[in-house]
């Protein structure tokens, strides 16, 4: 089996409460691996422990028991961040640069310099559409914006592994879609993703394998297919159906010993008419 | 994973480091200490317009370079104050320190930049008061000439020497440097006290404590050997406090400096190393706490 991108065996996190003699456990005995090129959620309600877990596998936030690995390395030596960008929640930049100021800057702090450099600010600008703000100081940027300079940052080196925290907290739909988009994309590309959210929809439309955190412990994790499908049922979608054909289909299926549970029409979502509504009047375009 | 091509402490992250903190600090228009400095000057020369050429030249190089001290002083103390508490209120240390950044290199580039933002500072201020006295001096030796217009020539080259001697000695150079050492040592001093504190305001207010103590330690250890006859215990004790609290007042020449007293080698020396040994100190105490702190 080859290297996985993280592995968190036994897991714990306890911080003390200052001045006081009790504890509080963020994570509790976790065990968690993301394979590379996968798309990981990490899902759970606030205080359920995904930050700290994200921060322990960043090396941002020492455990008090258990180890984390990127590729195979203890994620808490410097080195092993060679190969992880990270995208924290709701991140500010510093204001007084510009876009591409911010990325030769994050680039720098990874080692690229000269020409190289200068080439992958602009590929990095043109991937998160913002080549046209590139020498806009941040101080004027939608939040939107800054989600998505704070992923290109993330993407300066080139990484192999791509860490987002909340990655479209505050961020209207139509943003919220982009980064969903730059998600996909980074999977085409190979890239491993290992996202918290607790916005579920978004989660299951990008993620191959998730896991639910609730006070500390994984109470669920697995494929998306696994923990969605249920059980013994069947989903027949038809178009054109007249009302003959559909008592038709009800009768065989008691024949054959089934039953129809659920007759209906399908739904777009809100998101998706939404997203339509103010595409088709120019709202969303940018 | 480019594991092997890792190098543990880097200059390129450093510079970057330094250049984006000098930049910071030029932005937040920290300079306007300067224009502060600029203005006091050309108010005091005003008034000392008034009095003897030996008397002003002493009253400028007085209030000039007490006002540098203070002006570097408290610069290194409210640059360096907010550095560690923005960037963490702003999450923007995440994503410093989640690239393949040490704590030790962020804390070295984060000072560094303030180091850079006092030397400039420094220099910027040194000419400003130098071309001040440049101008006084160019305006007592007209006023000299003027008056000794119908003396010998002998008084008159002697009353113009005496206003040259009155107006620059050498021992300035060493007493500007050693103002920008004690600014340095106040600057990692507090980064030191940042790395624990929760506020800024706490910082600062620390900072300003270790500050007086700094300079009265001398004095007050003095005292206690003289009431208490320098037993083993004290002396040690004695010693740790001066370990942790710098002797100030051994980076206080500018009396001296301004009264013409030439500064011995050996004390200049003295301070230029305690000023190096204690940003350093304090340098490496200050990534000792900041790298077990949780972020």
């Amino acid at each position: 089996m080859s290297e996985p991108a993280v592995a968190v065996t036994g897991l714990t996190k306890v911080f003390p409460v200052p001045l006081q003699r009790r504890s509080i456990v963020a994570v509790r005995d976790l065990n968690l691996r993301v394979d590379a090129g996968q798309v990981y959620g990490l899902l759970g309600p606030n205080g359920s422990g995904k930050s700290t877990t994200l921060k322990i596998i960043l090396g941002l936030v020492s455990p008090t028991r258990g180890k984390t690995e990127i590729f195979g390395h203890d994620s808490s030596r410097v080195a092993s961040r060679e190969s992880v960008g990270f995208l924290p929640e709701s991140p500010y930049f510093y204001k007084y640069l510009t876009a591409a100021e911010t990325l030769r800057f994050y680039g720098k702090l990874c080692g690229m310099r000269g020409e190289r450099l200068s080439a992958r600010i602009d590929e990095l600008l043109e991937l998160v559409r913002l080549t046209e703000a590139r020498n806009r100081r941040l101080r004027g940027f939608s939040k939107g914006m800054l989600q998505r300079i704070g992923l290109a940052q993330a993407l300066a080196h080139e990484p192999q592994l791509v860490i987002l925290d909340e990655p479209t907290a505050g961020v209207d739909p139509a943003g919220s879609r982009e980064i969903r988009d730059l998600i996909l994309d980074l999977k085409q590309r190979g890239i491993t993703v290992l996202l918290s959210s607790h916005l579920l929809e978004q989660v299951q439309e990008v993620c191959d394998r998730v896991g639910i955190l609730a006070n500390g412990v994984l109470v669920r994790e697995g494929t998306m297919t696994e923990l969605l499908a249920v059980q013994n049922q069947t989903e027949v979608v038809l178009e054109g159906a007249r009302p003959e054909l559909l008592t038709q289909i009800a009768a065989l299926a008691t024949n054959a010993g089934a039953r129809v549970i659920d007759q209906r029409t399908p739904q777009t979502t809100l998101e998706q008419l939404f997203l339509e509504a103010t595409e088709r009047s120019g709202d969303a375009s940018r | 994973m480019k594991d092997s091509a890792h190098r543990a402490l880097s200059f390129g992250r450093i510079s970057a480091l330094t250049a984006n903190t000098l930049t910071e600090l030029t932005r937040l228009k920290v300079f306007y200490v300067l224009l502060l400095f600029a203005l006091l000057l050309i108010g005091s020369s005003a008034f000392m317009a008034r009095l003897s050429f030996q008397q002003e030249f002493q009253v400028l190089k007085d209030i000039s370079l007490g006002a540098m001290s203070i002006f570097t002083s408290l610069l290194a103390i409210v640059a360096t104050a907010r550095m560690l508490p923005q960037d963490l209120e702003d999450r923007t240390i995440y994503t410093i320190l989640a690239k393949p950044v040490a704590r030790f290199e962020y804390l070295v580039g984060k000072l560094a930049g303030v180091l850079l933002l006092l030397l400039i500072s420094t220099l910027l201020m040194a000419l400003l008061f130098a071309a001040v006295l440049f101008a006084r001096e160019y305006a007592a030796l007209a006023e000299v000439t003027r008056q000794m217009s119908s003396a010998p020539s002998e008084q008159l080259h002697d009353a113009v020497q005496a206003v040259r001697n009155a107006t620059f000695n050498p021992d300035l150079l060493p007493g500007i440097s050693i103002i920008y050492l004690k600014a340095c040592l106040l600057a990692s001093l507090t980064l030191f006290i940042s790395t624990f504190a929760t506020t800024n305001i706490f910082t600062i207010v620390v900072t300003v404590f270790v500050y007086f103590i700094g300079h009265i330690q001398g004095t007050a250890r003095e005292f206690w050997l003289q009431q208490n006859g320098g037993t083993a215990l004290s002396r040690i004790f004695l010693g740790v406090v001066a370990l942790v609290f710098p002797d100030l007042q051994l980076f206080d020449f500018a009396d001296d400096v301004v009264a013409g007293a030439s500064i011995p080698f050996t004390l200049f020396a003295n301070a230029a190393g305690l000023g190096c040994f204690y940003t350093v100190l304090y340098l490496l105490l200050s990534t000792a706490v900041f790298s077990g702190r949780e972020l």
